[in-house]
């Protein structure tokens, strides 16, 4: 077990965890973040597009989102377009994989394991898909993977569907993949589920399939040390 | 997973922290990852590569590979000049798989500077690197 923080986030803008995101996994890359950090976050409705793309997934038109003050943000991560919003757990592994403990395709699958057993603890049997990533239902997609290895450091990660509004998948080809049909934990539950207790199942899953031993932090507390070491840095 | 010992690392490239390699022939440097670092990826279903021209600074980014629904990034074992892409990646990116070392090869670089590989590790220093 190694030890990492656990930062649960309420509702945040998109791009402002990726900043975050990326200004964690270059902290932690230099030795500057002193361990692992896995972020548990939801966001406001916003589409991202994979490494390669997807945008020809996009079954709407950009100005029909924008009036609706929708983002499509274009990110480093594996994947093809997704969607974000309100009732889908996120979360972000940002680890690093040089200590040889993961391969990356084995990350992966622990990534989907997370999901499919925190789906487990509200009696629903999900799925991993080595061909399709991700947590599947009889077909259903629950939830999404997709990352980024920077000089070893893993970020981006999940996503689930917990009680999310569906209706902008229907505005894509999730991951690229046509009539793709996407439910949600509360969907396949049939009972109403308390974001909270998805958070705290999903932290637990997460330390015990990455082996890490998840301390709680607050923003605060990762933000003045990013921020204290750059102006380490300026001042040199 | 293989172990290290089932991997293969030639004698004949260098090796960056970052498992890139980097081969002398000619007057120019061939670019690949290596065994270790195809092994770790799984699968390789996608090469990214930079444009024939580009000049590139040690430790840069000059494209990513992706495995299913994971992007690495890779970086310039060697400062210089990109005059040749394997274009043959884009239809068989398992090519990087199962022969890093040959048809797996990404770039071909005019370096830049007298000693492109001062900062890299031969077999022996990689290997020990590996095996920590």
């Amino acid at each position: 077990m190694h030890p990492a923080f656990l930062l649960d986030l309420p509702l945040t803008p998109y791009g402002e965890a990726l900043d975050l995101q990326r200004a964690a996994v270059a902290a932690r890359k230099e030795g500057r973040l002193a361990c692992d950090l896995i972020i548990l976050i939801e966001h406001p409705p916003v589409f991202t597009l994979g490494r390669r793309g997807g945008r020809e997934n996009l079954l709407v038109s950009e100005s029909e989102l924008n009036a609706r003050g929708i983002e499509v943000i274009p990110v480093e991560r594996g994947g093809d377009i997704t969607y974000h919003g309100p009732g889908q757990l996120v979360a972000y592994p940002l680890v690093d994989l040089n200590r040889g403990d993961f391969r990356v395709v084995a990350f992966v699958e622990a990534l989907e394991q997370a999901m499919v057993r925190t789906a487990a603890r509200w009696g629903v049997a999900a799925a991993g898909d080595a061909a399709n990533r991700g947590a599947w239902v009889q077909g259903r997609k629950l939830g999404s993977v997709g990352i980024t290895v920077r000089r070893g450091v893993s970020f981006h990660g999940l996503a689930l569907n917990v009680t999310t509004d569906l209706t902008p998948f229907t505005w894509i080809n999730p991951c690229g993949i046509q009539s793709c049909r996407m439910t949600t934990l509360a969907a396949e539950a049939q009972q109403q589920i308390d974001m909270a207790a998805v958070r705290t199942e999903m932290a637990g899953q997460i330390g015990t399939l990455l082996r890490l031993d998840l301390q709680p932090v607050s923003l605060e507390h990762i933000r003045a040390a990013l921020e204290t070491n750059r102006q380490t840095e300026n001042a040199q | 997973m293989k172990e290290i010992d089932e991997l293969k690392f030639p004698e004949d490239v260098y090796y960056s922290k970052d498992h890139e390699w980097a081969r002398k022939e000619g007057d120019l440097v061939t670019v690949g990852i290596s065994d270790y670092a195809q092994d770790q990826l799984g699968d390789i279903v996608f090469v990214e590569l930079p444009e024939k021209g580009s000049k590139l600074k040690q430790g840069e980014e000059f494209g990513s590979v992706e495995s299913v629904k994971a992007v690495s990034e890779l970086f310039m074992p060697v400062a210089g000049e990109v005059v040749d892409i394997n274009g043959g990646l884009e239809d068989s990116p398992e090519l990087v798989n199962n022969e890093p070392y040959d048809g797996g090869w990404m770039l071909k670089v005019k370096p830049a500077g007298a000693d492109p590989f001062g900062k890299l590790m031969d077999r022996g220093a990689y290997l020990a690197m590996l095996k920590g």
